[in-house]
């Protein structure tokens, strides 16, 4: 019954080590292109960590990648070398070898030093992490549903949806939510940080590479978590500058946020915005046509409302003001309340929307 | 007098069978037999598994489109809730431990049933109920909060979260009775002889997962108890405007959760570890290694969750310990890899379709291990985390591994629990489908979370939409392949061919009676010699029922008439 019928040739096989050999060829090849690859050609490093966690994730591919060439490898080859012929009887057994300690031995300390030399490196990285570069420029981040809202020391009014910092400045990221837990995650950057009710968390780079990104929020939030997706320009000093003061002036102003551009405006998805958040106030009918506000069908032709609410005059630009900054005040004699852009979680492109489907109303 | 007898005359009480019960229901639907409880955690678990898998197939019909025309976003994150709540815990862990642990644990093990059967019967019926809440939540708005249902939103989300508390508790009080109900088994009920040296892997792998069970889930339960008082009755445990911490839930959920992962996936790999041997016809190369890694891998499980956490917010110090402990897990776990690649090597392999899957899972385990230890390092898991990265790495895992682990035992052990072969041809058709889907349908992901694609979004960048439609398709052939195993199992049921005893050769217990066992499993409990997994000497039985039973004798082995 126990009787070998492939006997192997040598002591570990057929071909074991030209197998061995060529596995080797492939593992070191593959892993030199992948020390010679510059990560930053998938992805932008846009940032001062995002060098060093490439570095590391390169690390781990390298190790990675060849053990899972051996072991792959090896599995395909046995499984072809050992493979029973098909005229062998079924009772065929194997060599009945039970272990190997010298070879368990080497393969529990192989690992072992590759994981010792892997901690060493990650928390060499990590140190470099929490290190302050200095704190030339620091500011908060807070999460709402589905928005990111950002504040500059010196800046009275908050930005939304728009995170504008300067090259090569260290920043110091405060975030935290308002509402649920958020994500502030920019892919170029390479660093995360969860923002969570009632806790600071901080994120630290050094921005390096003029450019705009994609700030994604990566904790679930509610049913607009997929299009919570903020910018985040990284300016010239100079153009930062710019920015600054111009934001600054609007702050002054008494209006805030980032100048809307109206231009862009689409009045079928102003039309269904419009359904959703605004008609539980608003009818799109005569003026007088009053469910909480006015009705506002007939803004740019009503010849007895000549002014907005705020007495300005009927302008898309101002449409678009009140739209962001909401209104709070007197009308007909009653406390009118329009709640501001923040509070209607709309965004600068649904207020752009919004005004285009108000302007064609009226025509 | 029963002590006296019992001390003078082991065998007298050994050899005590318990008639079988005659009634319809007592027999199959409340039985306390083991083997009818293993098949009753299979069927319900298979079934779950159906549903589960049509959540999965609508998620990748949502993701074709960037933007994503199917559903919208409150839909879309009940499916996904709901599908991940449901792969987890009502068809992964109910088929990895109610399934196989109740039906072939004890049979390898010689007993007649598990320690307390009643227990074992209301382990079970705690499950169909389980699932019906969950999968009734439906009605009233299912969870949208991730299977994680992190407060504070999982506390506004819709009623059914209430729902999915409760089930989860319940499928969570089951899980801790079996494990219970398995230790004590496993720690009392052995064979004569059978010291722990001698006991088959997938004991060894169900004594870690019971102690695993019994200690975690428990944890589970409280944070589930707390989240269901505090959307229900306001008492303030996680929502942070009213003192309570986000953070506690998530320290809690992952206390059990990461523990959870090991209990889906060791029963896996002692499937694993029965399967290769029992086809490349050698023992199992380094018993011990293999048996103890599971224990450590055990350990090592409950000191690690906080890896989950890393950009949650914690004392920065505390990264390193969570970041050096889950690295190290990576030893036991590559010195099992390597022993089931060295078994392989100098056997006569036959390729079954147990077989293929159980290479199969060597393959896909393997990289779903090497990406966790990218997940485990800070600085990479800063950027990978909540991304589709880590979207891939766990469906490598759970279901490169623990699933095909599923698929592997279910083609290994079919013949024992029906009494029937199924068609091996369909079942490597089966394989070759699945293996290749499987992999088309999450390798991409890996790139797609590197590169900028966060988890959890019913909307994407139109940057990813190649990947996500290959992914996409790939997932409605995955899905197809499934139904090979369903067909096969009816057309085995209906028409298969006769298993007899011992198909597949195999040498551990549960071989050496007739397929499917008789109510006692056995008349005369065996007493045992030596590991099961020596193919060239005699059996290490005395004492079996059958003596002449083809014991090492694949009798059916890979040969196709095996199918008709």
């Amino acid at each position: 019954m126990a009787q070998l019928v492939k006997k192997p040739k040598t002591n570990l096989g057929p071909g074991f080590w030209p197998v061995t050999i060529f596995l080797a060829v492939l593992a070191i090849v593959s892993d030199y292109y992948v020390y010679v690859t510059p990560l930053s050609r998938f992805l932008p490093e846009a940032a001062v960590p995002a060098d060093q966690i490439d570095a590391l994730f390169k690390f781990l591919t390298i190790v990675g990648n060849a053990i899972f060439i051996y072991v792959v490898g090896y599995v395909v080859y046995f499984c072809i070398a050992f493979r029973r012929p098909k005229n062998a009887p079924a009772n065929t057994i194997g060599v009945q070898i039970h272990d190997q300690p010298q070879l368990e031995f080497w393969w529990t300390l192989v690992p072992t030093l590759l994981v010792v030399a892997l901690a060493i490196f990650s928390v060499v990285i990590w140190k470099g992490l929490q290190q302050t570069q200095g704190d030339v420029l620091t500011m908060e981040a807070i999460g709402h549903q589905f928005y990111f809202e950002f504040r500059y020391p010196k800046l009275k009014a908050s930005v939304r949806d728009e995170m504008h910092i300067p090259v090569n400045t260290p920043i110091t990221l405060h975030v935290t939510a308002a509402d649920v837990l958020h994500g502030f995650w920019v892919p170029e950057v390479r660093v995360k940080a969860d923002m969570v009710p009632g806790l600071v968390n901080t994120l630290r780079f050094t921005p390096t590479t003029i450019g705009q990104y994609r700030i994604i929020c990566t904790e679930y939030c509610g049913s607009s978590h997929g299009k919570m997706i903020a910018k985040l320009y990284i300016d010239s000093q100079q153009d930062f500058g710019k920015w600054f003061a111009k934001e600054a002036n609007i702050a002054a102003s008494g209006g805030g946020g980032a100048a809307v551009a109206l231009t862009t405006g689409q009045k079928d998805k102003g039309q269904a915005l419009f359904g959703q958040k605004c008609s539980t106030c608003h009818s799109v009918g005569p003026y007088n046509q009053i469910i909480v506000g006015p009705g506002l069908g007939h803004l740019f032709n009503d010849a007895e409302h000549k002014q907005l609410v705020d007495g300005k005059d009927v302008t898309p630009e101002n449409i678009a003001y009140i739209l962001h900054n909401g209104y709070q005040g007197q009308l007909n004699g009653h406390v009118a309340v329009m709640p501001s852009a923040q509070a209607n979680a709309i965004s600068n492109e649904d207020i752009a929307n919004l005004t285009a489907y108000l302007v064609s109303l009226s025509k | 007098m029963a002590v006296a007898t019992r001390t003078s005359a082991p065998h007298a009480v050994l050899d005590h069978i318990h008639p079988e019960p005659e009634s319809f229901v007592r027999k199959y639907v409340f039985s306390i037999d083991h083997k009818v409880i293993g098949i009753q955690y299979m069927v319900v678990g298979l079934i779950f598994f159906v549903i589960a898998g049509l959540l999965a197939e609508v998620i990748r019909v949502q993701l074709l489109h960037p933007d994503g025309r199917f559903l919208g976003g409150e839909q879309y994150n009940q499916v996904y809730s709901m599908h991940g709540s449901a792969m987890v815990w009502l068809v992964i862990i109910p088929l990895v431990t109610g399934g196989f642990g109740n039906f072939i644990m004890p049979l390898m093990i010689g007993a007649r049933d598990v320690a307390f059967p009643w227990l074992n019967m209301a382990s079970f019926w705690m499950f169909p109920p389980a699932g019906l809440l969950l999968f009734g939540s439906f009605l009233i708005g299912a969870p949208d909060a991730g299977w994680t249902e992190y407060p504070p939103i999982s506390l506004l989300g819709p009623p059914g979260t209430s729902m999915w508390c409760a089930a989860i508790f319940l499928i969570g009080i089951s899980s801790t009775l079996t494990g219970i109900n398995f230790l004590v088994t496993i720690l009392k009920m052995r064979a004569p002889g059978m010291t722990f040296t001698r006991m088959p892997l997938f004991v060894w792998a169900q004594v870690a997962t019971a102690a695993l069970s019994m200690v975690a889930t428990t944890a589970l339960a409280g944070a589930l108890a707390a989240l269901f008082i505090e959307r229900q009755f306001g008492v303030p445990f996680y929502d942070p405007a009213k003192g309570g911490s986000p953070l506690l839930w998530q320290h809690m959920f992952w206390f059990y959760s990461h523990p959870a992962v090991y209990i889906m996936i060791l029963p896996a790999f002692g499937i694993i570890s029965e399967v290769l041997p029992t086809f490349a016809r050698k023992p199992i190369f380094g018993y011990k290694m293999i048996a103890f890694s599971s224990v450590a891998i055990a350990l090592l499980g409950f000191m690690v969750w906080a890896h989950h956490m890393f950009t949650s917010g914690m004392v920065p110090w505390l990264q390193l310990p969570f970041m050096i402990l889950t690295m190290i897990v990576a030893i036991p776990t590559g010195v099992k890899i390597f022993g089931w690649v060295a078994t392989l090597w100098g056997g006569s392999i036959h390729f079954s379709s147990a077989m293929l899957f159980a290479v199969g899972f060597i393959l896909t385990f393997t990289l779903g291990g090497i990406t966790g230890v990218y997940l485990a390092a800070v600085p990479v898991d800063l950027h990978a985390h909540g991304t589709y990265f880590i979207v891939a790495h766990f469906h490598y895992v759970l279901f490169g591994g623990s699933v095909f682990g599923i698929f592997a035992g279910l083609y290994y052990w079919w013949p024992k629990i029906t009494g029937r072969m199924m068609n091996e041809t369909l079942g490597k058709w089966h394989f070759w489908a699945a293996f290749i889907s499987f992999n088309c349908t999450f390798l991409p992901m890996h790139w797609l979370g590197l590169l900028g694609m966060p988890r959890r979004v019913a909307v994407y960048d139109p940057q990813f939409t190649f990947w996500n439609q290959f992914a996409s398709v790939s997932s409605f052939v995955l899905a197809a392949s499934t139904l090979l195993l369903f067909y096969n199992m009816a057309n085995s049921l209906a028409r298969g061919k006769k298993a007899g005893p011992n198909p597949w050769g195999g040498r551990t217990l549960e071989w050496m009676i007739s397929s499917p066992p008789p109510y006692y499993n056995f008349k005369k409990v065996p007493a045992v010699l030596g590991l099961p997994y020596d193919f060239g000497n005699p059996l290490p039985y005395l004492g079996l029922d059958n003596p002449q039973a083809e014991a090492a004798t694949p009798s059916q082995t890979g040969q196709p008439a095996a199918a008709h």
